[in-house]
């Protein structure tokens, strides 16, 4: 029954009526099956992680409005793993009664890698008292969806001496409100800090910003030109750039060259033979020394120690 | 010359001319996933700049933070990319991957290998 067509396309239904009430949590079990439909399964997977990234982005960038509504996953656990208590949220995002979770195993809940991870797990966290430790889990709802999020476990003593319990928790993100209502929808504003609108992005201007986005992802290594030259390379001006890109990325142009050229060069640090001096100037760094701190202020400490 | 190594995802072929790489059957690429699989890749290199060729037939799911982390840390010394695929769902895979990411090496997927190694000798020279 599962594997029948009729099944597997309920189950996607299931799935888009989700995202289009603004659940990006969800995911569906991807199958053995290399048809039109595991294709479809794989796609829709990966669609909701695009939009779900991008959404929550919104509303990183638009930090001084952002109803995020937060769904909170919260299990308590008997050592066995049978669940005695289970908070209304983590209800409605199991889509299930709580007389219907209550009493149940947590594995019950689980796909076959968590319930492997579960058992593997938890055998060294039961040893002790306390403990705390985050595991990535992949629980079903009652209608067949995945819920895959890193899960805060957490082992303690119960004071009315029945001993040790586990508490399970998580946080989703929910439907937010990135753009203020009477807004066109296809219309982003650009906001200066958290003063007013004052550009309005038009969906070219965002392919523009996108250009510039990607040129700048391509050309880590060479010099980025000014933004007035690049704004008039573009044809826009610097101003609709330099707040457009903030807007659409949450971070200003030179920031992101250089996080990226962070990134790139960790990578290079890690896993090549390659000199920090050589690996400063193929990143576009001036100076080893302005290489090293910037990689120091973002990683915590320098290219040699991390190399070390 | 012909170096081959493997490790829990993947089989690596490297030649004189390029490196194959076959992902196997696994039930997610995640991001340790990836990180190991571009550090096996990177250290098989040596910093040799190369064609690359990925047979993702067997991958069945890759996670948004792994195909990020491919697509930017983990693209570097590859001179041209070429995805031998399965259609239809390793083509979704490699579509998405490909249609959310900016190209920073010349990129295409191909269901023939000798069609992907003749894209790789025209686009991946040094």
């Amino acid at each position: 029954m599962p594997n029948t067509d009729d099944f597997r396309v309920k189950r996607i239904h299931k799935m888009l009526l989700e995202m289009a009430r603004g659940n990006f949590f969800y995911s569906l079990e991807p199958s053995d099956k290399n048809d039109n439909i595991a294709s479809l399964v794989v796609m829709l997977n990966m669609v909701n992680e695009e939009i779900g990234a991008a959404f929550i982005h919104q509303g990183f960038a638009n930090a001084h409005n952002t109803p995020q509504c937060i769904i909170q996953l919260s299990l308590l656990l008997d050592t066995n793993g049978t669940i005695e208590m289970v908070t209304n949220g983590s209800c409605s995002l199991l889509s299930a009664l709580p007389k219907e979770i209550i009493g149940k195993n947590i594995m019950e809940l689980m796909t076959e890698p968590s319930k492997k991870i579960w058992a593997k797990k938890m055998v060294k966290h039961l040893k002790r008292d306390r403990s705390e430790t985050v595991l990535f889990l992949e629980l079903i709802t009652k209608d067949g969806l995945l819920v895959a999020q890193n899960c805060q476990i957490s082992v303690f003593q119960a004071l009315d001496g029945s001993g040790r319990k586990i508490v399970l928790n998580s946080v989703f993100f929910s439907k937010g409100e990135p753009f203020e209502t009477g807004l066109p929808k296809n219309k982003l504003k650009v906001t200066k800090g958290i003063k007013e609108h004052k550009v309005t992005l038009t969906p070219e201007d965002i392919q523009m910003i996108r250009e510039v986005h990607d040129m700048i992802l391509n050309n880590l290594d060479k010099d980025l030109p000014l933004l007035k030259d690049l704004a008039l390379q573009k044809g826009t001006n610097e101003y609709k750039l330099k707040y457009g890109f903030k807007q659409i990325y949450g971070t200003s142009v030179f920031r992101f060259l250089t996080q990226e050229r962070l990134r790139k060069s960790k990578t290079l640090i890690q896993h090549s033979n390659l000199s920090l001096k050589e690996i400063a100037h193929m990143t576009g760094f001036k100076s080893p020394a302005h290489f090293s701190r910037a990689f120091r202020g973002k990683y915590g400490k320098t290219p040699t120690d991390l190399r070390g | 010359m012909r170096i081959s190594h493997e490790n829990q995802y993947a089989i690596y072929l490297l030649t004189e001319e390029l490196l194959h790489i076959i992902y196997k059957k696994s039930l997610c690429i995640d991001l340790k996933a990836a990180q190991l699989i571009v550090r096996d890749r990177m250290m098989l290199q040596k910093g040799r700049k190369m064609p690359v060729l990925c047979d993702i037939r067997e991958v069945l799911r890759v996670n948004k933070p792994a195909r990020d982390y491919l697509a930017l840390e983990g693209s570097q010394w590859i001179t041209a990319l070429a995805f031998l695929i399965d259609p239809p769902v390793s083509d979704v895979i490699s579509s998405i991957y490909l249609g959310t990411h900016a190209e920073t090496v010349p990129t295409r997927s191909f269901t023939k290998k000798s069609e992907a190694l003749a894209f790789l000798k025209m686009n991946g020279r040094i």
